[in-house]
């Protein structure tokens, strides 16, 4: 049904659904979105129609990079759309954009950002039409339901053909995700790390070995983690590609955050491909946490050096807060905006999420495919108090049923870690996890398996040390509604 | 003190679905039990000699990697491969290892990839992919358990005279989802669709791969029992689910 009378049904149901859901004080955000496309299949392309929208795609920290573009934009007094519950599915974003629109389906808003999932977006982009599309970065990932990662590549590769207008924002260290710009007449920005971080421990599990161009193995100057770094085919020259927003130092990585140098603006004209890369280890004088706006920017050439706080751990937030600062230039927003976001963001929805149940502090890691995991493991394996550690394993359809993942993360530095007092299991796949742990040298009486939340959360409750839980998409999702209502947090992050 | 070799190949190319879990498998199994286990990776462009080893293993693999992998195997390792298997080494194959095995690789578009030829069996490309968790019985000469893993391949793979399939399916697709056989059996060849990875939630077979190793070495295989609670746990939940067909929700 199309026509007025179809938008008008569309977004008159899209809206009663969404408040029925809201009234039962349930977050499902797809039923909205699919009664809006019973009536009206492009409905979407009616109300993003005119809307400013950034578009963030890619295997890992779409949510948190979403979420701090979100919030950089409400700084800036732009007051976005998000799709900040996370259903980053066709129906998830049609219901954010037609529940917000007029009734006639005109959008009410100039701006939007939303993460999209790899599958969704060439089904998404063309009626959202976006300007800028930012990809974080490409890792195995649910792969019972993409086959591989070659073929997520390809699912995104798809969407940006259909908006050739539309700016990419590009991982530079992420040999899969920069071959986007290959063959496509797009503007492209690239944002990366230009120092290593860590050592590549393990080629064997890179997720990109050969060159996507001519499948010669990469050489590298640098590695950060996984796959990315400073990567270069020695046969047909493809390289990573210089940088537009670029970390160039890391001054300190704790427990609170990241102080980090971000370069605006490519690093000296003339030398453009000659590149010296600062020292791996974090600078010894830190200073603590700073307000990014107390800094004055060192303007050298035709670049600005910013020093940044990013409010969250771990490298892969570094690259989340570069991903967004670079997809929030790159739009055309103003840079000053976003810097002291960088630092607010403390945590997303059960991205780093911190709870605390009565007295016991709870940490909560989204985990979902192995570098991402690896790189959660390998943040709990650096802490120096003891701790507790739950791993929360399911296989829906949103997980992905293929759980075999687990094998190609780290437990091993976890489950060898002294620190590392006693570890819980749960969820549909508790069996598996739990003999996951065994194979990576735990003790078998040093991990319990737990049948239900309300007995896990019981068990935390008794904790002397701070407990880590590391779930899974849809363990996540039920955990963190649990923990949100004992402790009295809302049950959709506010930021 | 006994100790077997492991050879594991192209393990930079043929490593998609957690399956380096079955060397360490392997390699637990075998240390709880006192017996020493070295484990070597021989990758592209090795040429050392492959008549050393007891027991090779061989993953699964992206599509895009195929190639390069096919040009080593012609120059001269598809050869000692199928000279170790003539042998009675025993092999642990999956899915895209598996599928190397046999004579050939058809795509989708009528594309033909020559492969090993160890055994009489053939792969042809598929439109559709057969994935999910299935179980299938191992057969007689493999030990007989019920095997549980997950399966994710576009190849249908039909079997010839002379190879004995691994298993017949129970619940799932397994070779080609017509004839209910799943994987091969030759030799001391074990080849399998089942990622997962297949072995640590599959103690028994685990076991008869390492037996079937041991008797080729040392004339016997003698494994003290483990007491498996956490593996037998992870198995007959699984088990359970897919008979039933509860395994991975709509959610």
């Amino acid at each position: 049904m199309a026509g007025k009378l179809g938008t008008i049904l569309a977004v008159g149901s899209c809206k009663a659904a969404r408040k029925v859901l809201h009234l039962l004080k349930r977050g499902g955000t797809t039923t909205p979105g699919k009664a809006a496309m019973f009536f009206d299949r492009n409905i979407l392309a009616k109300t993003a129609e005119g809307v400013e929208t950034i578009v963030v795609v890619g295997t890992n920290g779409k949510t948190t990079t979403a979420h701090m573009l979100e919030r950089a934009m409400t700084a800036a007094g732009m007051d976005p759309l998000a799709n900040r519950s996370g259903a980053n599915l066709l129906p998830g974003i049609t219901a954010e954009f037609t529940a917000e629109a007029s009734i006639s389906g005109h959008a009410r808003r100039k701006y939007a950002v939303i993460e999209c999932d790899e599958a969704a977006l060439k089904l998404v982009v063309p009626l959202v039409n976006p300007k800028v599309i930012a990809v974080t970065n490409l890792f195995r990932d649910q792969l019972d339901r993409y086959g591989e990662v070659m073929n997520t590549l390809e699912q995104i590769r798809i969407g940006v053909r259909m908006v050739p207008e539309a700016i990419l924002c590009l991982n530079a260290d992420d040999s899969l995700v920069a071959s986007l710009a290959l063959d496509v007449p797009n503007p492209v920005v690239y944002f990366g790390l230009d120092l290593p971080v860590g050592e590549q421990k393990d080629a064997e599990l890179s997720d990109a070995r050969y060159c996507i161009r001519c499948g010669t193995e990469y050489t590298y100057s640098y590695h950060t983690y996984a796959h990315l770094g400073g990567f270069r085919c020695p046969n047909c020259g493809y390289r990573r590609h210089q940088t537009d927003v670029a970390v160039t130092a890391i001054r300190s990585m704790g427990m609170d955050g990241s102080d980090i140098e971000l370069r605006f603006g490519t690093a000296s004209e003339g030398k453009k491909q000659k590149q010296t890369l600062p020292e791996a280890k974090p600078h010894p004088d830190t200073e603590g946490s700073i307000k990014n706006t107390e800094r004055k920017p060192e303007i050298t050439g035709g670049s600005v050096i910013e020093h940044v706080h990013v409010g969250l751990p771990a490298v892969y937030n570094i690259y989340n807060a570069a991903c967004a600062a670079a997809a929030f230039t790159a739009a055309g927003y103003d840079r000053q905006k976003i810097l002291p976001v960088l630092a607010e963001v403390h945590s997303s929805f059960g991205r780093m999420e911190t709870f605390d149940l009565d007295g016991v502090r709870v940490q909560m890691i989204l985990v979902k495919n192995p570098a991402g995991c690896s790189q959660a493991l390998d943040y709990l394996a650096a802490m120096e108090e003891p701790y507790q550690a739950v791993f929360c394993l399911n296989d829906r359809t949103a997980d992905g049923h293929d759980i075999s993942w687990i094998w190609d993360a780290d437990f091993e530095k976890v489950c060898r870690d002294p620190h590392m007092l006693h570890a819980y299991v749960l969820g549909d796949r508790a069996e598996d996890m739990q003999l996951r742990l065994k194979y990576a040298d735990m003790e078998e009486n040093g991990v319990e398996k737990v049948n239900a939340e309300e007995e896990l959360i019981e068990k935390m409750r008794k904790s002397e040390v701070p407990v880590f839980i590391l779930p899974n998409y849809t363990a996540m999702l039920s955990l963190r509604a649990v923990l949100g209502r004992i402790t009295g947090k809302d049950a959709f992050w506010k930021g | 003190m006994r100790k077997l070799k492991i050879c594991h190949l192209y393990p930079e190319v043929l490593n998609l679905y957690g399956d380096r879990g079955n060397i360490r498998c392997l390699q637990k199994r075998l240390e709880w039990r006192g017996i020493s286990c070295e484990v070597k990776k021989v990758g592209l462009g090795d040429k050392d000699p492959l008549t050393d080893y007891d027991l090779f293993f061989i993953g699964g693999g992206q599509d895009f990697e195929q190639e390069v992998l096919l040009e080593d195997l012609r120059s001269g390792k598809g050869a000692s491969i199928k000279a170790a298997a003539d042998d009675g080494k025993t092999f642990l194959c999956i899915c895209g290892g598996y599928q190397m095995m046999g004579q050939y690789y058809e795509t989708h578009e009528g594309v033909k990839c020559e492969f090993i030829g160890a055994a009489d069996f053939y792969t042809q490309g598929g439109d559709t992919r057969m994935i999910g968790n299935y179980a299938f019985q191992l057969g007689k000469e493999s030990g007989g358990s019920t095997v549980v893993g997950f399966e994710n391949h576009s190849g249908r793979t039909y079997l010839g005279s002379g190879v004995q399939p691994l298993g017949t399916v129970m619940k799932g697709y397994g070779n080609n989802g017509e004839d209910q056989t799943e994987g091969v059996r030759f030799h001391n060849v074990f080849g399998t669709y089942s990622h997962g990875p297949v072995l640590p939630k599959n103690p028994e077979f685990s076991d008869w791969l390492l037996e079937t190793a041991l008797v080729r070495r040392y004339g016997r295989a003698d494994l003290e029992p483990l007491e498996d609670a956490f593996e037998r746990a992870a198995h007959d939940t699984m088990l359970e689910r897919v008979c039933k067909g509860t395994a991975g929700r709509e959610e």
